[in-house]
């Protein structure tokens, strides 16, 4: 979930934030923050536009590279994204899991190979992902309003910005800033983009793909946030003032 | 990731197969669970080439089992939402079985997958039993082994406790739904959106 970026992009995303705090409006908001809805849509389209040209890529690498290849390529960049995960299990207090962190990226660094090979998963080290969206959440920054990312894609406000400081010390993020680091991030790119291949035909035959992706990864984050433990929607919200007249057969 | 999601479905389908007489007085939740999913593969293992030449008589075998479990009015309403209002009981009925129905064909298409002896574990109750909301959290063996959460969000009912909504790796299908079907019904009507569910052209999202 961590990833650096470059410079130039994260000006590119904080000019668009500006822009769009001049009076967009919600419509399709239910238990959603998504107060910038119009701006996110906009930025969404211009994401799907840019899939035209990097699906076609993903799809190919998808073809081409055998199952342990992209199995490796995964690896080598979850394993890059440690030690932003142990500088964050701190700030969280989550000791003892930092110290896993700690010797997983150890391990696979090197007895992995640079990480193509997670040795540590065999060796029964878990596995944690922690970020600084994830800490600010539990230090109280919990509901964040929706931003869709240009290129990266779905985020909060609260993420996008974590997402550049962590990339401050996220250890390719050191080694490339300001140098030419496109190689890396159009490889981590198409492995990104390969991975979610599948489900491509579902967002696509969705009545408002834009609401599908959006739910989806705000849930999948709040699953991440409570490190797989979220606690359960607030269905009450959704049957009050819904519920179709003279009906209580339900038996709460 | 859809195959595996498509999994987790089908393994979620096990998790609420029960029968209706076996809801006991008393029976908690996760008893329930524990106890109709262990029937449910022995069934399944003994049957295994029957159900696999007929999937007729193993989607009757999802519905006999999995419906009793199922609040599926409730889940309907909670779908439809706003969009729900002014509906009749017989129309939020009649799109409820055309959703089930499609889930129904969809999780015994899919049942076959698994063969492993114990593909489920049950994790104990936590906290207080709210008889509003309760938690069940189970653990789905994938055939890759790994590991899956898929948990059950049950209330208690006149017809004891049931099952309204199941959360795969904290995606909710109620919320999932919901935001699909809701604007959907209320720009498009809820006959459109039955007729479409029922021609199995309308995704939900699996």
């Amino acid at each position: 979930m961590t990833h650096g970026r470059p410079f130039i992009l994260t000006a590119v995303v904080l000019s668009l934030l500006l822009s769009a705090c001049a009076g967009t409006q919600s419509r399709n908001t239910d238990p959603v923050y998504d107060p910038w809805e119009g701006f996110n849509r906009k930025v969404y389209a211009f994401n799907d536009g840019l899939d035209k040209v990097v699906r076609p890529i993903a799809v190919g690498y998808d073809k081409i590279m055998p199952d342990p290849f992209q199995r490796g390529v995964g690896n080598f960049f979850r394993n890059l994204d440690a030690p932003v995960t142990f500088v964050n299990q701190i700030l969280q207090a989550k000791g003892t899991q930092s110290v896993d962190t700690f010797f997983r990226f150890l391990i696979n660094s090197t007895v992995g190979l640079l990480g193509f090979f997670d040795v540590a998963s065999k060796m029964g080290i878990p596995y944690y992902n922690e970020d600084l969206g994830q800490t600010l959440a539990k230090w109280g920054y919990e509901d964040s309003r929706y931003l869709m990312l240009p290129v990266f894609g779905p985020s909060t406000l609260r993420d996008g910005v974590s997402r550049y400081v962590d990339s401050l010390y996220h250890p390719v993020g050191r080694a490339i800033h300001g140098r030419n680091e496109w190689g890396y991030w159009i490889v981590r790119g198409i492995d990104q983009r390969a991975r979610y291949l599948d489900q491509d035909a579902e967002l696509e035959s969705a009545y408002d793909p834009y609401v599908l992706l959006r739910d989806v990864w705000r849930q999948s984050r709040q699953y991440q946030i409570y490190d797989g433990d979220p606690p359960l929607e607030d269905y009450d919200l959704y049957l009050e003032e819904d519920l179709p007249e003279a009906e209580s057969d339900s038996g709460e | 990731m859809k195959k595996r999601v498509r999994i987790l479905l089908v393994a979620g389908a096990f998790a609420f197969a029960g029968n209706l007489f076996a809801q006991q007085d008393g029976a908690d939740p996760v008893a329930l669970v524990t106890e109709t999913t262990g029937r449910i593969f022995t069934e399944l293992d003994q049957n295994f080439e029957r159900y696999q030449a007929d999937p007729a008589a193993l989607e009757a075998l999802v519905r006999k089992d999995l419906m009793p479990l199922l609040d599926v009015h409730y889940s309907a309403r909670l779908i439809l939402g706003r969009a729900g209002r002014g509906l009749t009981k017989e129309k939020v009925d009649e799109f409820a079985e055309a959703m089930i129905n499609l889930l129904v064909s969809r999780y015994a298409k899919g049942l076959l997958l698994f063969s492993s002896h114990e593909p489920l574990r049950v994790l104990p109750q936590r906290g207080e039993l709210n008889e509003k909301l309760t938690k069940v959290r189970t653990r789905v063996k994938l055939p890759n082994g790994g590991e899956a959460p898929i948990d059950y969000a049950f209330h208690k009912t006149a017809d004891g406790w049931q099952a309204f909504d199941v959360i795969v790796e904290g995606i909710s299908y109620v919320t999932t739904f919901r935001n699909q079907i809701m604007p959907d019904v209320r720009a498009n009507g809820i006959d459109s959106v039955i007729a479409r569910l029922k021609g199995g052209d309308l995704e939900l999202a699996d």
